[in-house]
């Protein structure tokens, strides 16, 4: 009986197969040209309803494989898209209008492809090229500048270092909440997190998007949350971006040879004075631990012969080269069934701060058959592995500021292999480059990323699609510091924290399971009316699990094993979160003109309370054709009129619903165990939060689609949020989780594009986009003043705080100022300076501190845009963009730190004595002179550390500074061979690109690149100083197609 | 056959599923952690971070205020009075008393009156140690997770309850020997000894009283009586001796050994006991620190930073050798010695010499023969000092300084006799003309409690400090 059944299904098997073979397909081939004539190169086409197409050659030539009655989607930007049904022919060739956009298709959410113009919401694509054009290794930096609406911020210039990506504002009150986007690849939601565990805390590690090779990817579609990302779901509620990958085409075997060499360099320092040295009181000491407050070089030269005639500069000199090499490999081809396309790639790169290294080493394989007319499958895997050392930039630049400069920082290792400090003949103080040559943190990630993809249509109207898709990685870490070379050898400190070296390893695993299934029907149910419906259902499983073992006191200094440690302790952690949804689409059309989507989702999610774990919400949108109503214009090409609104539903992390006891640090201890109250205080009630948002919008097209603008207003208004508040560690908690506020987010986004000129041998395209977000904190949990974001370090006071209150935006920079005069004390509890009121100085003649918190500040831009002109000319291409983001501040650690030790240009006025402009407690003006140097000035009264230790370091306000900036963020230069030259050679196509980042910056900023910021994290936006710099790049790319 | 295909997708779409029952979305218990802990566990992190609190408020200012250590830094914020919180100390005192705090609420529950008893007495070892450096703290109101924001008990109240929770646990552990043991290990200071127990908390008992010796509420002879039921030998001191890694103060001992430089001698302590100050050179130094280069005890001045450059070792330090900061010394929260000075202070008061004379020398006696001073010694050492004459108070603060070296208790008394050790100055680039007499809140409490924390300045003194 059982192997009647393993027959049976053998032969169902077998003949799915044949039968499949039986439908008659065929090869296509033809030509996309302009409507100037010219051959377009990189078209895409795509077989609508498969994953399976193609894009044209150089030559402006395709050739693919399809059945009757398919419909071929030609789409290329700036010309919009044109569809074309097979019918018996096998040449189609295909004309496109420049301008053209109005019949594009877009992937939307859950990988559907519709035409543009009967979304009710704003969507924006990308396609190969302009995503790859910046060749930026991270594929979030490739959407710089790109998108209306969406702000990507790099934590630095280091090598595969994290970026952020947040669309429309921050929606969350939630220091720790998650803002970024969904991230989609072939219809599989990815993870894109930043993990810092295990000592990564401050270094450049990545976030898991940058593991993907940018050249395999087809398009991005960015979805920017609300009505257009609701069927995805609660985990698309901060937008989605979809990515597809590139398949293979039918025809002859395609190869793509690419190899891209780089260097690159910090693209600006901080400045600092370069008159005074090594000492304190304005004394000459060498073995002093003040790098600067010592006397003038010239003073310190007649004491000591060897101290050089300048100063190092070792902001700049601390710093090198950074170099970087891609090389990529593809293949793709395939017959009239099946396709494939396999790609290697290969990245390694050295950063510019000493040490900073990361590879990344990429297989992907993508396969699709069309079993049949009705049944086609397909599926994809990637493996990536990727990693390197992660140097710690925070560390490097705070010790920078303590080393002296009369020493070369670059100068950091005897041949015995100790530390060169820069204190009593180089036997103390720390030396960063040291630091990072023995205290490294190197991770190791292996990632594989697959699908698998089944489409059924039983009927013409009816399409069913199931996807299942893994999501796996496991991390591999190791942080270690070298124990000194004997003992009492000079080492960097943070080696010797914890004894005489260390290692720490940490091994965790992420596994993300997707299956979705729904289906589509559609049908005419007048000329007038057609019916779109869509149900499905979709269930997601993470887990994750991490061990980190830390190995203290070294036996042998440089064995970086745990088996060599003295003092072992280890941790583990293991986090399950599981989501089920279940979704329904009803899209209408009538007469092509007015177009309604209504849509409705439940999700179950694993983290809420049993009572509260189901939720659901709905959306509707709304899409109006003006030109098949009325008569337009003649300059006019098109209108649309959109609108929609969706309320989506958020669960929160993992676990934060019962209060719970853990095991104490440094357990075990002689065999036992500790146990301590955990730090959060639960909430078993929590409710999901709700963001409800409505957008309008207009789609407008001239002068025959040459120009185009979109403009989009929303307003995204989040309740119920949940959030972990930072309370008194007197409540036997440090944070508790509570439904606890909304929050708005509205803003405009306008897009222009236009194509001035555009013929057959020249084209000119200008793309211009524009964003401007407001935010508002409406409420805060009762009885909670305000919600801590972050703090960074500042001397004396001075930290910077960022805390959102009701009334306020969010990402307010908070921390102490100079106190202004205020006779009747109406300001004392305003939040603001009163900028118009002279300063208060005090009796001792010196500006006075006011320690009650101001609003400094604020993390968020007022606007950013970016405009980029793209020209052509023959085979010579041409791009450059421009960047700008303004009405911004942040926290300036570095200069906080520069005025405390002396660095800052402006403490040369040390040697002076000036009278503070203000005016004294009776409203009188100032009158009493200071000296601003330290110990005792030419009056003889003994001042003390000094006006900038005592007095300036202890103002945040000196500190938050304008980090505006307009920036040349990219040229592109590029050669394409003509086709003509290569007709006798094996070569199919061959160019030549030259691409510079970041050539050109203009900001008032006065550190590293103000895009720096000091983390991945929400707030860390507001703090920069000790970042990673921001570098500027130049790369050489050279492309081969057989 | 094509209509194979259906059932084949929904075959897949099962197995997949099959898996998926009605409990699918059950997995939000944290398997990381426990809803309830293990009470002897609690006892455990409770026991052993009341002695490392000991350390955290020492090496975080109060050791630098008594001027034990000074920085090898010229003009240190610590050394030189700039406002500082010791915020660290504060969350893992506060740490440790929710701790306690539940162990007592679960304990009762449980009946298990060992456990709840000896918690009583470490939650008065730390509230003691939170009122002494920054004054009026929440309790009362603390703990519980139902406010946000606890309110503050003042000062006064504070020492109201320490009293109050002695007495319990006195109560409680003279009826808690039919209660369920205490797990084997998982007492770090007494292991479980419930007698002890007892005699500690009269011992804070006698420590508690004393440091009102500035107000009106003294009461030397209730000191005394407390004395009398304390600790009855320097073998009972309250103390850990087992350790995560080391003894914290052998780590910064070894950490400045590798030049991660902390755990310098002040010139002050230095010369307090080298003869410099004296006269009298006392046996403990050379158990303590290290000789220079030059073969000399040398202290750094608070405020001043380093003399030398740092090739040669100019200045004497804590030392892995040293008897307080060796890997496993004991880390003490109370000990005899402290206890027979608290008794010499309290007889002076009451007007009996003989009594404080006899405390005194057994007190420098107990803390000398630990550190590992033989009996010869000890006896020239009183000789020379103090000869055959009475005790007086300046002796007893003297000694008191000398004995309890490292200990926060030091501070306390620097307060209670207004700094008045001789040739004590203030430190070289002072921020302040006077000496600090608290610290001010973290920035925890600001932030997050701005409401009911106190504005106070390094120079409010705590209520039994006038």
């Amino acid at each position: 009986m059982k192997s009647a059944h393993l027959n049976r299904l053998y032969g169902a098997f077998l003949l799915l197969f044949v039968t499949s073979v039986a439908w008659t397909q065929k090869g296509i081939t033809g030509t996309v040209t302009g409507n100037q004539g010219e051959p377009l190169i990189g078209v895409s086409i795509l077989i609508q309803g498969t994953g399976s197409g193609t894009v044209t050659d150089v030559d402006g030539t395709y050739a693919l494989t399809a059945r009757e009655k398919d419909v071929l989607l030609f789409s290329y930007t700036g010309y919009g898209s044109v569809t074309r049904d097979v019918g018996a022919e096998s040449v189609i060739d295909v004309t496109m209008q420049a301008g053209a956009q109005l019949n594009e298709v877009v992937v939307t959410a859950l990988g559907i492809t519709r035409e543009r113009k009967a979304l009710g919401y704003a969507v924006e694509e990308l396609n190969s090229e302009e995503l790859t054009r910046t060749k930026q290794s991270n594929l979030v930096n490739a959407l710089q500048g790109q998108v209306a609406g969406v702000q990507v911020s790099s934590a630095g210039g280091g090598p595969g270092q994290a970026s952020r990506i947040i669309i429309r504002g921050i929606n969350s009150l939630d220091p720790s909440a998650n803002n970024e986007p969904l991230f989609v690849i072939d219809g599989i939601p990815v993870t894109n997190e930043t993990l810092t565990v295990g000592g990564g805390g401050s270094r450049n590690v990545s976030n898991r998007i940058a593991d993907v090779n940018p050249a395999d990817i087809a398009t991005m579609t960015v979805l920017k949350g609300g009505p257009a990302t609701a069927l995805y779901g609660l985990r698309a509620a901060n937008g989605a971006i979809v990515i597809t990958t590139k398949t293979g085409q039918a025809g002859g075997l395609s190869v793509d040879l690419s190899t891209t060499y780089g260097i690159e360099e910090v693209n600006k320092y901080p400045e600092t004075q370069s008159i005074y040295t090594q000492g304190y009181n304005g004394a000459y000491d060498p073995n002093s631990f003040w790098p600067t407050w010592g006397s003038t070089i010239a003073e310190a030269r007649a004491q000591d012969p060897n101290h050089p005639a300048a100063l190092y500069n070792n902001f700049e000199n601390g710093y090198v080269q950074g170099h970087q090499w891609r090389h990529s490999l593809s293949v793709s081809g395939g017959n009239e069934k099946a396709t494939f396309r396999t790609s290697l790639s290969r990245l390694t790169q050295e950063g510019v701060l000493p040490f900073s290294t990361y590879d990344n080493t990429s297989f992907r394989i993508n396969a699709n058959y069309a079993a049949s007319e009705k049944f086609s499958f397909g599926g994809g895997i990637n493996y990536i592995r990727s990693g390197g050392n992660r140097v710690n930039a925070d560390r490097f630049n705070e010790r920078l500021v303590y080393w002296a400069p009369q020493y070369d920082v670059q100068d950091y290792i005897r041949e015995d292999g100790s530390m060169i400090g820069y204190r009593n003949g180089g036997t103390v103080g720390n030396n960063p480059v040291y630091g990072e040559a023995t205290n490294k943190f190197i991770d190791d990630v292996d990632r594989y990323i697959g699908s698998l993809n089944f489409s059924y249509s039983p009927i013409q109207q009816l399409r069913i699609n199931y996807t299942i898709g893994l999501d796996q990685y496991s991390d591999f870490r190791q942080n270690y510091g070298q124990g000194s070379v004997y003992t009492g050898a000079p080492n960097f400190e943070d080696n010797l924290s914890n004894g005489n070296g260390f290692v720490v390893e940490t091994r965790l695993r992420r596994r993300d399971v997707t299956s979705n299934i729904n289906a589509v029907f559609t049908t005419d149910l007048s000329p007038d009316l057609n019916v779109r419906l869509l149900a499905g259902f979709d269930a997601f499983d993470s887990s994750y699990d991490r061990v980190t073992t830390t190995g203290n006191d070294l036996d042998i200094y440089n064995l970086f094993s745990l088996n060599n440690a003295a003092d072992i302790l280890t941790s583990s952690a293991l986090v399950d979160r599981r989501l089920l949804g279940l979704y329904g689409d009803l899209s209408l059309s009538f007469r092509d003109a007015l177009y309604l989507t209504v849509t409705g989702r439940n999700d179950w999610s694993s983290t809420l309370p049993q009572a509260n774990r189901s939720f659901f919400y709905p959306s509707v949108s709304l899409s109006l054709l003006l030109g098949e109503v009325l008569e337009l214009p003649d300059y006019v090409s098109f209108v649309k009129l959109r609108a929609s609104y969706a309320g989506i539903g958020k669960d929160t992390d993992p676990y934060r619903t019962n209060v719970v006891y853990g095991n104490s640090a440094g357990f075990p201890i002689t065999g036992v165990t500790g146990w301590t109250r955990g730090d959060q205080q639960g909430a078993p009630d929590l409710k999901p939060e709700r963001t409800n948002t409505i957008e309008f919008g207009t789609d407008l097209r001239f002068l025959e689609n040459r120009v185009a603008l979109d403009f989009t207003y929303y307003n995204a208004k989040s309740v119920d949020q949940i959030i972990p508040v930072p309370v008194s560690n007197a409540s036997g908690f440090s944070t508790f989780v509570l439904n606890a506020g909304s929050m708005r987010n509205q803003g405009v986004e306008v897009s222009l594009r236009a194509s001035p000129v555009a013929n057959e041998s020249f084209t000119w395209d200008v793309n211009l986009n524009y964003t401007r977000n407001r935010n508002e904190v409406l409420k805060i949990f009762e009885g909670v003043e305000d919600i801590l974001i972050g703090t960074s370090f500042g001397y004396a006071g001075s930290s910077a705080s960022i805390r959102l209150i009701e009334g306020q935006p969010y990402g307010n920079i908070y921390g102490r100022s100079y106190a202004r005069y205020n006779p009747n004390g109406d300001n004392a509890d305003n939040l603001f300076i009163d900028y118009s009121q002279p300063l208060l100085i005090g009796a001792d003649g010196f500006p006075i501190i006011e320690t009650t918190q101001k609003i400094l500040g604020n993390t968020q831009p007022d606007w950013f845009g970016a405009i980029t002109n793209t020209f052509s000319y023959k085979g010579i291409g041409l791009s450059f963009q421009f960047d700008t983001r303004q009405g911004v501040q942040k926290y300036n650690q570095q200069s906080n730190f520069f005025a405390a030790f002396g660095i800052s240009p402006f403490t040369v006025n040390r040697d002076q004595t000036i009278v503070f402009d203000g005016v004294t407690a009776d409203g009188t003006p100032n009158t009493t002179p200071v000296y601003l140097g330290q110990g005792e000035g030419p009056d003889g009264e003994n001042y003390g550390a000094g006006y900038y230790r005592n007095i300036y370091r202890g103002s945040t306000e000196n500190f938050v500074e304008e980090a505006d900036w307009i920036r040349l963020r990219n040229v592109n230069l590029s050669y394409q061979l003509p086709a003509t030259l290569l007709q006798n050679v094996f070569i199919r196509t061959a160019g030549l690109t030259l691409t510079g980042n970041n050539l050109w910056l203009d900001t008032p900023f006065s550190g590293f690149d103000p895009e720096g910021n000091r983390g991945n994290g929400n707030g860390d936006d507001g703090f920069g100083g000790f970042t990673y710099p921001s570098v500027r790049s130049f790369l050489l790319t050279l492309n081969v197609g057989f | 056959m094509k209509h194979t295909t259906p059932y084949f997708l929904i075959a897949c779409f099962a197995l997949f599923f099959s898996a998926c029952g009605a409990d699918y979305l059950d997995v939000n218990e944290n398997p990381n952690v426990a809803t309830r802990p293990p009470l002897d566990g609690l006892l455990a992190s409770a026991s052993y971070s009341t002695a490392l609190n000991q350390y955290r408020i020492s090496d975080g200012h109060t050791a630098y205020y008594v001027q034990y250590f000074a920085s090898p830094n010229e003009a240190s914020t610590t050394d030189i009075y700039q406002e500082i919180s010791n915020g660290g100390a504060w969350s893992e005192l506060y740490d440790a008393m929710t701790d306690l705090y539940d162990l007592i609420r679960f304990g009762q529950e449980d009946g298990l009156d060992r456990h709840v008893a000896i918690a009583k007495v470490l939650m008065a070892m730390n509230l003691g140690l939170v009122v002494d450096n920054w004054g009026d703290a929440p309790y009362s109101d603390a703990f519980t997770g139902e406010t946000l924001r606890p309110t503050y008990d003042s000062a006064e109240d504070l020492y109201a309850t320490i009293f109050r929770l002695l007495d319990e646990a006195i109560a409680e552990l003279a009826t808690a020997e039919d209660a369920p043991a205490v797990r084997d290990g998982s007492d770090f200071v007494y292991n479980g000894d419930l007698d002890r127990w007892t005699r500690a908390a009269y011992s804070l008992r006698a420590r508690y009283l004393n440091h009102l010796s500035e107000t009106s509420a003294y009461d030397p002879a209730a000191v005394l009586a407390a004395v009398d039921a304390g600790l009855a030998g320097p073998e009972e001191d309250a103390a850990v001796t087992s350790f995560s890694t080391r003894n914290p103060w052998a780590q910064v001992a070894d950490n400045n050994a590798n030049l991660l430089l902390g755990g310098w001698l002040s010139e002050q302590f230095v010369d307090a006991l080298n003869g410099t100050t004296y006269g009298v050179a006392d046996p403990r130094l050379p158990l303590l620190t290290n000789r220079n280069d030059a073969g000399e005890f040398v202290g750094t001045p608070n405020g001043a930073g380093r003399q030398g450059d740092g090739t040669k070792a100019l200045e004497s330090y804590l030392v892995t050798t040293g008897a307080l900061s060796m890997e496993n010394s004991p880390l003490t929260i109370i000990t005899y010695a402290e206890l027979q000075l608290i008794e010499a202070e309290a007889a002076l008061a009451t007007n009996d010499q003989s009594r404080a004379n006899a405390a005194f020398v057994a007190g420098i006696t107990a803390n000398m023969a630990q550190i590992g001073v033989d009996s010869s010694a000890i006896t020239d050492y009183l000789a020379a000092a103090y000869g055959s004459a009475d005790v007086s108070r300046d002796d007893v603060f003297r000694e008191k300084y000398a004995a309890l070296f490292l200990s926060p208790e030091t501070w306390v008394d620097a307060r209670r006799y207004d700094y008045a050790y001789k040739d004590f100055t203030l430190a070289e680039n002072a921020a302040l003309n006077t000496f600090p007499v608290r610290i001010q809140y973290p920035t925890t409490e600001t932030d997050r409690n701005a409401d009911n924390v106190p504005l106070v300045t390094l120079t409010d003194p705590i209520f039994w400090d006038q």
